[in-house]
């Protein structure tokens, strides 16, 4: 053991020395509390002599077949238990007795020969003849004392000695080092950089020039200063969920890369939600020699608080100027950027979106992934990021009709709770042969009149069939406001106007049901058959099996199909089934696969043409 | 069976993995942090809201396991095995003094299991991460740590020889 601490001191001494191993960035320090380890070090060395085991050595014990070492590692298990059950009691005593010490920035970081006032160079020197000592004293004890032949079998051998010398020379080549650097401080350039460097960085912390006020940000950003960048510090959920406008998301780690990519002319400001991590990078950053980055005072938290809180919300009063330009802050923080963020290859939408694009896009936030599955499967995997919701929690019953669309403002609604925003791209996710869930999910975006939706092509299952990720984690619970969206649903027909399109024999009816209900061989509802004049042509026609998914069929199949059953591209048709489920899968491959300009959906459909007596049928 | 290696030698050699891990990880060793990750896992099949909710547990997230050292400390099962395996020095017993109940040691094993696992939580570490990975750093209180081992051993040493009897 001692053996193996000297050789990692003096190990690691050497590699400082040598510029291998930075110990300000690339070393963990554990801080220094004394009570803690001192009460700490008793019930160990206590437990310790009772089981005749620590951890390390248990699970080497345990693997040689010694029980007792099973049954420690037990109790261990046990202990750390124990530990956290009684953890809100011994929290005092956890961090109790701090030392006064701190280094590279980490408060509590003691070395003992700072402690005890001498150099690290003279500290090890002693250290290792205290522990030469001890070996040669335990070989000449266990040598006179024990009765056991093998014990103090190393005293006075050539080996113990050379290898005394050997950890002796190493020491004293470290002292001979580090003695010089530890007293002039001034012998070379590096040497005297690096006190320096935490010197002005303490500096500029105290002359406050390592903050930006959230004022002057808003200030900056609002007028469009190119001179600021704005640094995301937070993980990309976060985020995506709410960010300072125009800020980038660059975490910790990925910081000194991205710096290296910037102007130094620029003023880089850090944020996160509160001060600290921010605070911690900017001054690595500044220790590497980066004098233009800056943090946020009192954070994302902050800025929000001083700049974007409503005025009427506020407890002290603000004067009508301030006000004013809260309320510009305000629209101009909270609008949204998306234009910005539309990828150039986005296919044209309402469309078929490709699995590879998706992939492409996963982390673009302002792509909302809807998947349409049940929930079930989607908690067991889904497209990370994905929102799960069933195509049923869009419809209900409306004017005493079952399964019909939402009026626009629960659908606005629903939406808001799922985080959807106005200008998200939607991409839509089906399994199986369930494309018409999509479609009809796709309608609820027809009806808020947004049109930047697609549907994944293939679905689920040609996602996982291609290996592309899939986990099972929940994505961010993100609330947005989605206006409630009125008159822009151009496409959906009631049964009056079915009526006297029939009666005129102004558009084309298309019975998207399967054939059986269309002759009325078969029925659920009240009365069988169908729409006088009706064209039947079953979804499932539109569906094609390739390898583990189910698709479309190919848009020059569909083409040459709908071309024999529709004269022009100027007709008007109207879709529809029992329920406008399978009819929106017709609805979508007319007008967004085939060009179709004048398609309508039958909502009520096949339960409410049968229900209602009046209307005339055929079979 | 074979003889145990050179316990210097055997020294170096920890020395230089403790020297690698700093190197390669720019952290230490440690045996206890990865069973007090066993324990928070398992706690948290059978309580996860209370885990989670935890001050102490609750901050290793809900995958306790992923973390270094639950994997170094199957390592170091497994190369206790592979080195049991190689010298032949596989047998299930109970490593004891001859006039020790087998029963006293098992308590005694357990009850210092108990304090081991507590203790090495309250001190941020045991032998491995504490006192040796923290001492190779000359951390004054990872040496603190392991004076105070001392003392608690030797002081209760004096009441336990009896499981150690020959």
């Amino acid at each position: 053991m001692f053996t193996a601490l000297l050789t990692a001191m003096i190990g690691i001494s050497a590699f400082k020395g040598l510029g291998i191993i930075d110990p300000a960035t690339e070393l963990f320090y554990m801080p220094t509390y004394y009570g803690a380890y001192i009460v700490g070090g008793l019930i160990f060395g206590a437990g310790f002599v009772m089981s005749g085991w620590c951890p390390g050595t248990a699970a080497v014990g345990a693997a040689s077949g010694k029980l007792d070492a099973l049954v420690f590692l037990c109790g261990a298990f046990l202990g750390s238990i124990l530990f956290n059950e009684l953890f809100p009691v011994i929290k005092p005593l956890y961090t109790a007795g701090q030392s006064s010490q701190d280094a590279f920035g980490q408060a509590g970081v003691a070395f003992v020969y700072t402690s005890l006032g001498m150099s690290e160079g003279a500290f090890a020197l002693i250290f290792t003849l205290i522990a030469i000592g001890c070996f040669w004293g335990a070989e000449y004890l266990e040598k006179i004392k024990a009765k056991n032949p093998e014990s103090g079998m190393y005293f006075q051998t050539p080996f113990l000695k050379a290898f005394s010398l050997v950890f002796l020379v190493f020491a004293g080549t470290l002292l001979f080092f580090s003695a010089p650097e530890a007293k002039t401080p001034t012998a070379g350039f590096e040497l005297a950089k690096a006190p320096s460097s935490d010197e002005s960085l303490l500096a500029s912390v105290a002359d406050a020039q390592d903050h930006v006020e959230p004022e002057e940000l808003a200030d900056a950003l609002y007028n469009g200063d190119p001179n600021f960048i704005v640094i995301d510090v937070r993980p990309a959920n976060e985020y995506k969920r709410f960010h300072i406008r125009g800020a980038k998301n660059v975490e910790l780690p990925d910081l000194p890369a991205f710096m290296q990519k910037q102007d130094k002319a620029a003023k880089v400001v850090l944020y996160s939600n509160g001060m600290t991590h921010p605070a911690q990078a900017r001054d690595a950053l500044y220790r590497q020699g980066y004098r233009n980055v800056f943090i946020l005072t009192d954070g994302l938290n902050g800025f929000i608080n001083t700049c974007l809180k409503p005025v009427s919300l506020r407890k002290t009063p603000v004067s009508p100027q301030k006000a004013d330009q809260i309320n510009a802050w305000r629209n101009f923080f909270y609008a949204s950027s998306a234009k910005t963020q539309i990828p150039a290859d986005t296919p044209s939408l309402p469309g078929l979106v490709s699995t590879d694009w998706l992939f492409q896009n996963l982390k673009n936030p302002k792509v909302k992934i809807i998947d349409s599955r049940p929930q079930p499967e989607y908690n067991k995997s889904h497209i990370p990021g994905s929102l799960a919701t069933s195509v049923e929690n869009f419809r209900g019953v409306v004017g005493g009709l079952p399964s019909m669309l939402l009026p626009p403002a629960l659908l606005s609604a629903k939406f808001s709770l799922m985080g959807i925003e106005s200008d998200d791209i939607a991409v839509l996710v089906y399994a199986g042969d369930n494309v018409r869930d999509t479609t009809l999910i796709g309608l609820v975006f027809e009806r808020l009149g947004h049109k930047t939706y697609g549907i994944l092509d293939g679905g689920f299952e040609k996602w996982t069939g291609e290996k592309k990720p899939v986990n099972t984690e929940l994505p961010p619970d993100t609330r947005s406001v989605y206006p409630v969206v009125r008159d822009k649903d151009d496409f959906t027909a009631d049964y009056r106007q079915v009526l006297a399109h029939v009666q005129n024999k102004t558009a084309l009816i298309l019975d998207n049901r399967p054939k059986d209900y269309y002759t009325g061989k078969k029925s659920d509802e009240a009365r069988a058959g169908h729409v006088p004049g009706a064209i039947n042509r079953p979804f499932k026609d539109d569906l094609v099996q390739v390898g583990s998914y189910t698709t479309l069929k190919p848009t020059a199949e569909l083409e040459s199909a709908y071309a024999a059953l529709i004269p022009s591209k100027d007709a008007t048709i109207i879709v529809h089934c029992r329920t406008g489920h399978q009819a929106s899968q017709t609805f979508f491959v007319l007008k967004y696969l085939l060009g179709y300009k004048n398609v309508f959906w039958y909502d009520g459909g096949w339960t409410e043409w049968a229900a209602r007596q009046e209307l005339p049928i055929e079979k | 069976m074979k003889p145990y290696s050179n316990p210097y030698l055997a020294g170096l050699g920890l020395g230089i993995t403790l020297l690698a891990s700093y190197l390669i990880l720019g952290a230490g060793l440690g045996a206890s942090g990865g069973l007090a990750r066993f324990g928070a896992y398992a706690e948290c099949l059978i309580a996860p809201s209370h885990v989670l909710s935890g001050e102490y547990f609750g901050k290793w997230g809900e995958n306790p396991l992923r973390y270094y050292l639950v994997f170094m400390f199957i390592g170091v099962f497994i190369g206790g095995l592979f080195s049991a395996i190689s010298a032949s020095r596989i047998h299930i017993k109970i490593e004891k003094g001859n006039k020790c109940p087998p029963k006293l040691r098992l308590i005694f094993a357990l009850c210092g299991g108990i304090l081991v696992g507590f203790a090495s939580r309250l001190a941020g570490g045991c032998t491995s991460g504490q006192a040796l990975s923290g001492g190779a750093l000359l951390l004054t209180g990872s040496l603190v740590f392991l004076i105070f081992v001392f003392a608690g051993g030797y002081a209760v040493a004096y009441f336990l020889r009896r499981q150690w009897d020959d």
